[in-house]
């Protein structure tokens, strides 16, 4: 193995007890009632990441990713299972560890809120005890290409939801950790500030060799980004593999969008496909790839209609990952 | 050890100076809402001093050393909410969830904690009260010896001490409830407004809480008993003079470590 690896979980398990709030109950009743249960929060997770990776970390709301991140950057410990990042178990050396990774939640900032954005970078630098040859080089980096000039002296509580995020982004930078953590990094974000911070990532990895790690609930980031995902439901991993995989596994059923020449009387009925949508003379055809190769398709439905244009859409992630939440891997695979 | 603390006291200062920075920016503002608050404090003052001159006194204790009463505590009050009145907004910040943020950079929590909420405006109220305490040594006449003017900032010292440690104590408490913020408040708020009056006008039950379970009888009543020469105490132990700086020392010591059991609380509990 060329590149040791930079986190590793065996077993990881955290589990609440969650107090049941009895509806009307007071703050002294609530405190000593002792009717809880125990919620598995991540259960027996083990995984290796290894220098370098962009890894997608994806699962529905309260699935466990942030009890994860958590743990992994020591915030939490774990109820059982042991976690190496960087050769530090980060409950245990929480403050070392923090100088080596950079951490951003895309609902929190890592800014002081009334200081100006260069104050709370400059901040950073005491908090992180950067020298300033270093400090001094990152920043401008950092400026250039997230383009940070132009609000650099606004208060962060002024700042829109893209510029706060590129500024918070350069925050977890400043100090060059090995390891970017990033939860929901383009949360509320357009088009085109999503597309900005997704080549950015791309080039910190490129450029500085940084892990990443991220969470989301966009499946285009991991599309764009990721060459691994991890997905993590009721506490436990369901996937752990490329996200080109995932694709060829599990998203065996393609459309074919088919433009004839004039509207058909019926709807199409052919020997390996079916169609599911139309509209006029542009009809919808699935079929699925373990069953019928798309040239087979064409050739049946080319002498039987008159075709003038066709297209085949691949399945999107999104898709897949949805019908994963909803079903269990087991309804795709077969 | 040594460096950590060294390295976080740094920190402390660091950031503490970058909110004076930016509070001073708007001067004219600041000036503003220092003075007011130094107004609305000082009626509270005027309101005793006015109460004191109708009906004398209260349990033996005349104006001038009411006032000193009210200075030892409100500089020592003061001072302690200068210093770490982060540590009062901390229920807020548990509520946020900004100590998770906390907790992601290589510095103490404890020390990020109580630079939070750094505000210049509080100096008026240790303004006003450092004004009660010159009235009180005015109005009062202290037999100075070198002692007393040695005792005088110990004792406003310890005092200080001894609030910032109930202010930690309280933001202790969050880690296991954050509905505790009206306890907070009895035990800060009400242990300044408590100091500043003369601890014989309090029932028995009363004076012995304050002195065992949190001797805030230190922060004032003591030193002045000592700093006016009142033989009312007479049956005390001399050595209990003495006090407030050891009392400082073991509630900010015991404050200190039972923040640490929070916060190891908190992170195996993650709420």
């Amino acid at each position: 193995m060329a590149d040791p690896a930079t986190i590793v979980v065996e077993g990881l398990q955290r589990t609440f007890s969650v107090r049941r709030r009895e509806p009307g109950a007071g703050a002294l009743r609530h405190l000593l009632s002792r009717s809880s249960r125990v919620v598995r929060a991540v259960d027996d997770i083990s995984f290796e990441v290894p220098r370098g990776d962009i890894v997608g970390y994806v699962g529905p709301n309260g699935a466990g990713k942030s009890t994860t991140i958590k743990m992994l950057t020591g915030i939490l410990v774990p109820s059982s299972g042991t976690v190496r990042v960087l050769d530090l178990v980060p409950w245990q050396q929480r403050r070392q560890l923090a100088s080596h990774i950079g951490v951003v939640f895309g609902q929190r900032t890592q800014l002081w809120w009334d200081l100006p954005l260069i104050e709370s970078l400059e901040l950073l630098r005491h908090v992180y005890r950067i020298p300033p040859r270093r400090f001094v080089d990152n920043l401008t980096r950092f400026r250039e290409i997230l383009e940070l000039d132009p609000f650099l002296d606004t208060p962060v509580r002024q700042l829109s939801l893209g510029q706060r995020m590129r500024g918070d982004l350069a925050a977890a930078l400043l100090h060059d950790p090995e390891i970017l953590y990033l939860d929901e990094p383009t949360i509320g974000l357009d088009v085109v500030a999503k597309a900005r911070i997704r080549e950015f990532l791309q080039l910190v990895n490129r450029e500085r060799d940084v892990t990443v790690l991220l969470t989301t609930h966009d499946m285009s980031d991991i599309a764009h980004l990721c060459r691994r995902m991890m997905i993590i439901d009721h506490g436990r991993l369901i996937y752990d593999g490329s996200v080109s995989a995932i694709r060829e596994r599990y998203g065996t059923a393609r459309t074919l969008i088919v433009d004839l020449e004039h509207e058909p009387d019926e709807p199409i009925c052919l020997a390996r496909g079916r169609e599911i949508r139309a509209d006029g003379p542009r009809r919808w055809i699935q079929f699925r790839r373990d069953e019928a190769t798309a040239a087979e398709l064409i050739a049946e439905l080319s002498s039987r209609y008159p075709v003038r244009d066709l297209t085949i859409e691949e399945p999107e992630i999104e898709g897949i990952v949805r019908q994963i939440y909803e079903d269990g891997l087991d309804s795709l695979a077969t | 050890m040594t460096a950590i603390l060294l390295q976080d006291i740094r920190l402390y200062l660091t950031l503490v100076e970058s909110r004076v920075r930016s509070q001073a920016q708007y001067r004219g503002s600041f000036l503003l809402v220092t003075f007011v608050t130094f107004l609305g404090m000082a009626t509270e003052l005027v309101a005793v001093i006015f109460l004191l001159d109708t009906f004398g006194d209260i349990a033996g204790w005349g104006v001038g050393e009411i006032a000193l009463l009210y200075g030892l505590a409100g500089i020592a009050f003061g001072l302690a909410e200068m210093v770490g009145a982060g540590f009062d907004m901390f229920p807020e910040m548990i509520r946020r969830g900004e100590l998770d943020q906390l907790l992601l950079r290589p510095a103490g929590v404890f020390t990020q904690v109580m630079a939070a909420d750094f505000q210049l405006r509080r100096f008026s109220r240790i303004g006003q009260a450092l004004v009660a305490l010159i009235l009180a040594l005015r109005w009062t006449s202290i037999a100075w010896t070198p002692e007393k003017m040695l005792y005088l900032p110990l004792a406003i010292l310890s005092g200080a001490i001894m609030f910032l440690a109930v202010f930690v104590l309280g933001a202790t408490l969050c880690f296991w409830t954050v509905e505790s913020v009206e306890v907070i408040n009895t035990l800060t708020n009400g242990g300044s407004e408590m100091t500043g009056y003369p601890m014989s006008i309090y029932h028995d039950l009363m004076q012995r809480f304050f002195t065992f379970v949190i001797p805030l009888l230190f922060v004032s009543y003591i030193p002045a008993l000592y700093l006016l020469d009142r033989p009312e105490r007479a049956d005390w132990p001399g050595w209990i003079v003495l006090m407030p700086p050891v009392a400082a020392a073991c509630l900010v010591g015991v404050s200190y470590i039972l923040w640490g059991v929070g916060v190891r609380h908190y992170r195996s509990t993650g709420s």
